[in-house]
């Protein structure tokens, strides 16, 4: 039995709703889901085009695999024009943002929709409620203006209780660029502004609600492999620790890789480690079909929030952000990520490191008062104002609100000044590459359009893994001899192993994952490998798979992904490491510099550099610009896409 | 289904140990029509809008225990449903996880 697949759409600036189908022989080229997104995006969207204008589009499209019983295969992958500014000339990137959840994927596949692709926008709020019968307008007047969990909660209460609901925020309504939207109330979707795009549309929510069954061609087949693959996740000897912890778990990496290097390590240890979370910790929520779960439920006990509970995850961005800032009290800082997950949609990590950006420029003189408007003095009662004013869009707020550019407008401060992590395409990164290491998921947030890590984990996240252990996982990915050669050939420049070629091929397998609804920690953890997903691909659609194919799938939806961004003007001047990486910090313990995975050399950028020819040189592109050359596009099936190209 | 063609066996739902994860659903829904549907599983997962905390409900008329084997309790990767062979046909909701006292 041959699959096919339902894309909606929906043209809010007309209320026009139609729907086509396609057998899975044709989108299969680019395996389904995500996939056929990237497809449909890059025939669609116009270049050059303002992310907040009606001629944005926005596709949702949940995994091929999501609704069925197997390997924890929840995701939702939406693909946008971001409206964070990435650049000084104002350009913006298209990219894809994914995100986990428990009923909001599913039913939209229960409702027959497998991808909602959202045209214009609507003339006053509104929220679309997928169905059985199709998509509908709903008006939103009522739920303009509220909190994300209220919207959420109202919503499932008027479709049903196992509706699932993708929500913005306050934020989200008033454009802050960094908004981002929240998926069943637990996981969060979108950093660099999903939630102000669905705002500039005017859609305060989407509820989907489906009663149909996902049918998969060869059953039997589907779930045993399914079956060894759970088996195999949950003999893992870490799930106790993971399933007790979630992603509260992970402190004796997380306190090492993501430290700022202003406290001494005990200190931060004391006030915002693993003993310190599982006093607010109360429970670990699974997403749909997965048997290790890290979502978290809190509850602060005592201090000035006692008795507040939020969803989702709080503890690694407070931790970090609380070191930043100098705020000691970890429930301050979790009330923070409790109001961004619960009511407006902010962006944490962006919103408090520009925080921490204007009040240090503040009291060094860079940021005048009248500027800002008050006393920006380094204490939690400014944070907390800041924080609300970024929201609202008031007073310097409205700065914040745009991002680091804007900052740059305004007041002149690069963004190549900040100390922690750095910020590339106008995002600021999660992980600082000094005590993180340039691993390759750092090498990501440099080539991906989108900076930011979007499911692409693998082996190499964790730290200490042997050039074994990563080589072994890469085995299963069905690659070339020569290709193999290449990766695992020591440089001067990048270590043991190649890191730029392997990033290459560690971001086809991420569009792998996307497209098939595959969450990432199955391969941080190397619990599942590609050919297992090309087993269960196969089993699913009918189509006989391997890895080597399913991976080149993958190239083919990342090279559609980088033709669009090219039309936009993006090239490998976009793809440069932040200035602070090759600036030693200066923690308490002592000098951290950028090393490379094993810590046998520390890295230039010149090293990153010659990084960057060979993943360009893997990809087939020029390495000059950093863009796909016609041959390549054409060599990979992508014909109709060579002309936007060198 | 009448209660003659039952299977005799206990499900037992530990209701505290359940994540949500609507494994239950789709194993049910697959073992009865080879298609997954949380909308036709015997399950329903009662949801707790403050906390999300999810409970498994089996639905005594249709369940059947699938002949011995359920396959919720053989899904259920968190201990939240087993099956435990009895003289008659039982749906019982316990407190705290398997092995602790009740």
């Amino acid at each position: 039995m041959k699959q096919t697949e339902q894309t909606w759409y929906i043209d809010l600036s007309s209320g026009r709703t139609w729907a086509e189908e396609m057998a899975f022989d044709d989108v299969s080229p680019v395996i389904g889901g995500s996939g056929r997104g990237w497809q449909i995006l890059a025939d669609s969207l116009p270049p050059r085009i303002d992310p907040l204008s009606p001629e944005n589009i926005v596709i949702l499209n949940p995994g091929v695999f999501v609704g069925t019983r197997t390997l924890g295969s929840p995701k939702l992958t939406v693909i946008t024009k971001f409206p964070t500014i990435a650049s000084e000339d104002r350009r913006f990137f298209t990219g894809s943002c994914t995100s986990g959840g428990r009923y909001f994927a599913i039913g939209m596949r229960q409702a027959g929709c497998d991808r909602l692709v959202i045209l214009g926008k609507a003339e006053r709020p509104v929220y679309l409620a997928i169905r059985d019968r199709g998509v509908e307008i709903e008006d939103a007047a009522d739920l303009w203006g509220r909190g994300i969990d209220d919207v959420s909660i109202e919503l499932v209460q008027r479709e049903g209780m196992d509706a699932g609901v993708l929500a913005i925020g306050t934020a989200g309504e008033k454009l802050v660029r960094n908004a981002l939207t929240i998926i069943d109330r637990t996981n969060s979707l979108g950093r660099g502004g999903l939630g102000a795009v669905l705002g500039s549309k005017n859609v305060k929510a989407i509820v989907a609600r489906g009663s149909g069954g996902i049918r998969v061609a060869n059953p039997v087949e589907y779930n045993k492999i399914s079956n060894e693959l759970i088996a195999r996740a949950v003999s893992w000897p870490r799930r106790e620790h993971w399933i007790k912890l979630g992603l509260a778990a992970g402190w004796s990496t997380f306190k090492h890789t993501q430290n700022p290097g202003m406290w001494p390590k005990d200190r931060w240890d004391k006030l915002y480690g693993e003993e310190k979370r599982l006093e607010s910790l109360r429970a670990v929520i699974a997403c749909a079909s997965c048997p290790l779960s890290c979502r978290l439920r809190w509850e602060l006990p005592g201090g000035e929030f006692g008795g507040e509970q939020g969803l989702g995850s709080p503890y690694s961005k407070s931790a970090t952000s609380g070191q930043l800032l100098g705020i000691e009290d970890d429930r301050k800082m979790i009330h923070l990520v409790t109001e961004a997950n619960a009511k407006t949609g902010l962006d944490y990590y962006t919103t408090m490191r520009l925080i921490d950006l204007v009040t240090r420029m503040y009291e060094q003189g860079r940021i005048p008062k009248e500027s800002a408007g008050f006393e920006l003095a380094r204490e939690y009662t400014t944070y907390s104002r800041l924080y609300e004013m970024t929201a609202e869009r008031e007073g310097i707020g409205d700065i914040l609100a745009d991002g680091w550019y804007r900052v740059k407008e305004e007041f002149g401060i690069d963004p190549q000044e900040y100390w922690y992590a750095g910020v590339c395409k106008g995002i600021d990164f999660i992980y600082d590459a000094r005590p993180s290491r340039f691993h390759p998921l750092m090498m990501t947030f440099l080539t991906r359009p989108r900076p930011h890590h979007g499911g692409s984990h693998t082996r190499t996240n964790s730290r200490g893994k042997t050039l074994a252990e990563i080589r072994e996982q890469v085995e299963h990915w069905d690659l070339s001899d020569e290709t193999m050669t290449r990766i695992f050939s020591e440089t001067p420049y990048s270590g043991q192993f190649n890191v730029g070629r392997y990033t290459a091929y560690m971001e086809d397998l991420m569009r792998v994952k996307n497209a098939l609804g595959l969450c990432t920690i199955y391969t941080y953890q190397a619990l599942v490998f590609a050919d297992d997903m090309a087993r269960l691909y196969s089993a699913a659609v009918g189509d006989e798979v391997g890895a080597r194919e399913l991976i080149a799938r993958g190239e083919r939806i990342g090279n559609l992904a980088k033709v669009i961004n090219v039309r936009d003007g993006f090239s490998r001047a976009d793809d440069q490491p932040p200035d602070v990486w090759f600036t030693p910090m200066n923690a308490p313990e002592g000098t951290i510099e950028m090393e490379d995975y094993f810590q046998t050399k520390m890295l230039s950028r010149d090293d990153l550099n010659r990084m960057l020819d060979d993943y360009y040189d893997e990809r087939g592109w020029d390495i000059s610009t950093g863009q796909p050359t016609k041959q390549r596009l054409r060599e990979i099936g992508l014909q109709t896409n060579a002309g936007d190209s060198s | 289904m009448g209660d003659a063609m039952r299977v005799a066996g206990r499900l037992v739902i530990w209701a505290e140990q359940c994540r949500g994860c609507r494994s239950c659903q789709l194993a049910c829904s697959f073992a009865k029509n080879a298609e997954y549907n949380p909308t036709q599983s015997c399950i329903r997962l009662d949801r707790d809008l403050q906390t999300e905390k999810t409970t498994p409900l089996i639905l005594p008329l249709r369940c059947d225990l699938c002949g011995g084997q359920p396959a919720c309790a053989q899904a259920c990767t968190y201990g939240a449903i087993a099956f435990e062979p009895a003289a008659e046909f039982a749906i019982e909701y316990r407190c705290g996880g398997p092995g602790e006292a009740d």
